[in-house]
């Protein structure tokens, strides 16, 4: 458990691992990306279908990606 | 206006004030990454201008509103414009009282609306006249407030030795942008350097990885704890001036007014000085934090309405951070918009001010609802089921995204070298506002200094 906690470090106000933040960057700019270039060429339809890849990158990385925050029940 | 117009602007400020309450929720949301594109996707589709304002209006009423609930059930900041407030909200986490802390920021946040609607109104009505004259000295105004922000930030000389070697480095990737043919003339690349400057501290750290010894040195035994109580007591809608003290309700009423007269200064450089100048009249550290995050919320709403109502209103050309932020197409989106017709030119002074009520209102009421009642539940969620790693991820691709519409392949590597500058400023003391006001100023600096 302890080796694992080692691997984390924070960005940006919160902990991520350093694995499951390249996974999830690789994940998000490749659907972003091929959702915009994969669309039809015409007005906004390239920016929307960017959006749809970003989101679906997103909730991807949300199943196989586990919070790295511990979460405590107060009384 | 047709009854169908009108059904369209309910649906439009109600689909908004959903989908902008769930993406506020989430840690780290900046609203220009996900406000703009989505307003321009509307904007290119052909739907009437009312109700793209309307959409636009209950857009950011939403997402300032639901800030409130990850600031102050979990101390995590919800954007950039919340980070100021993390820390006091903390203060009122610590001694039980995130509940309060909860309805305190929304009943802000309503305030800032009430206030700033008629005084945007009013103040645009006001400056029509004079319109021109705003628009020839816009560009000296944006100077004047980075120089303004500098002197009231902490770190007076470093923001101020900031100034001309950042606008330099923004304007420079502009002219180069211009030379090698990926931009028109002229245009200035606004957007994807805004949010450059945004994610710069995340950026700036993933390069810090890429340094083995940094790397090893940044690795951390701890864990990030977040607690919550098993239960946050509310009931029903509460009547949001008695949750507010005459003083709050004085306090924040007086931050907004002050904040839609300076619309032209940034919204986050304001939140910090007028929040910390309100609040540091407070002794008692509580009753401190909570004019604080109140103030800051106020002002939050009311630099944001004001920001984005008058320059459409009174100018047509996007002459606040706001309107060259998240609005900035409401002015410009080719072939639709553009500086010589835009909404300024399309919609009346009625329609301005009925997709105001509609997008205000709507949003105000939906999101303060749902950040009274369900802040626990939405907080958990975020917790356990939305690792930082994804938030990351969405916002780094979205940025990357926007930077190539803007400019190009070449400008993913402009977008990283500004992420990494802002991010290397911000840490040594720079606070966002002077950034975005040079970001503003550039153009005008560079075309003096020569």
């Amino acid at each position: 458990m302890k080796e694992k906690e080692e691997n984390n470090i924070e960005i940006w106000d919160d902990l991520v691992e350093i694995k499951d933040l390249v996974k999830a960057l690789i994940i998000c700019i490749i659907t972003t990306f091929s959702g915009y270039f994969m669309a039809p060429k015409d007005s906004y339809k390239p920016l929307l279908f960017g959006l749809f890849g970003a989101i679906t990158g997103f909730i991807v990385s949300c199943i196989i990606i586990k919070p790295k925050r511990k979460f405590i029940q107060e009384k | 206006m047709g009854i169908s117009v009108f059904i369209q602007m309910i649906i439009a400020a109600t689909a908004a004030a959903v989908v902008y309450t769930l993406i506020g929720a989430t840690p780290g949301a900046d609203e220009t990454a996900t406000i703009a594109p989505i307003t321009l996707i509307l904007i290119l589709t052909g739907l009437e201008p009312v109700v793209i304002l309307t959409f636009f209006m209950s857009a950011i009423v939403a997402s300032k509103l639901i800030d409130a609930v990850p600031i102050s059930v979990a101390g995590i900041p919800a954007g950039v414009m919340s980070t100021p407030m993390v820390e006091h909200a903390q203060v009122l986490k610590k001694e039980g009282l995130a509940d309060v802390s909860i309805r305190k920021i929304a009943s802000g946040a309503i305030i800032g609306n009430l206030v700033s609607v008629p005084i945007s109104l009013l103040l645009a009505n006001v400056l029509v006249p004079v319109a021109n004259v705003i628009k020839d000295y816009g560009n000296i105004v944006f100077f004047i407030g980075a120089i303004l922000l500098a002197l009231i930030s902490k770190h007076r000389l470093i923001s101020l030795a900031t100034i001309l070697p950042f606008a330099l480095l923004i304007q420079g990737l502009r002219t180069l942008y211009w030379e090698i043919g990926n931009v028109k003339p002229e245009t200035n690349v606004t957007t994807s350097f805004f949010l450059a400057i945004t994610i710069g501290p995340a950026i700036l750290s993933l390069f810090e990885l890429l340094n083995k010894e940094k790397r090893r040195a940044m690795k951390t035994h701890q864990i990030k704890e977040i607690g919550l109580k098993k239960e946050i007591k509310m009931e029903g809608l509460p009547n949001h001036f008695k949750i507010l003290t005459k003083k709050e309700i004085g306090y924040s009423a007086v931050a907004s007014l002050l904040g839609s007269i300076v619309f032209i200064l940034s919204p986050v450089g304001l939140t910090i000085f007028f929040g910390e100048l309100f609040a540091g009249r407070v002794k008692d550290p509580i009753k401190k934090a909570a004019i604080a995050v109140t103030c800051m919320e106020a002002l939050a709403q009311a630099t944001y309405i004001s920001g984005i109502l008058i320059p459409l209103i009174a100018l047509g050309v996007p002459l606040s951070p706001v309107a060259i932020g998240p609005g900035n197409h409401l002015f410009n989106a080719e072939p639709v918009f553009n500086l010589k017709y835009n909404m300024h030119h399309a919609l009346s002074m009625g329609d301005f001010i009925e997709a105001t009520i509609f997008g205000v209102g709507i949003a105000s009421i939906f999101t303060y609802f749902i950040a009274v009642k369900y802040s626990r539940s939405i907080c958990m969620f975020v917790i356990k089921k939305v690792p930082h790693e994804a938030i990351l991820g969405l916002f780094l691709s979205l940025v990357l995204l926007l930077a190539y519409i803007d400019g190009g392949l070449v400008n993913i590597a402009g977008v990283i070298l500004i992420g990494v500058v802002a991010g290397v400023l911000h840490r040594l003391g720079v606070n966002y506002g002077v950034l975005f006001m040079i970001l503003y100023s550039a153009p005008w600096l560079v075309s003096v200094i020569k």
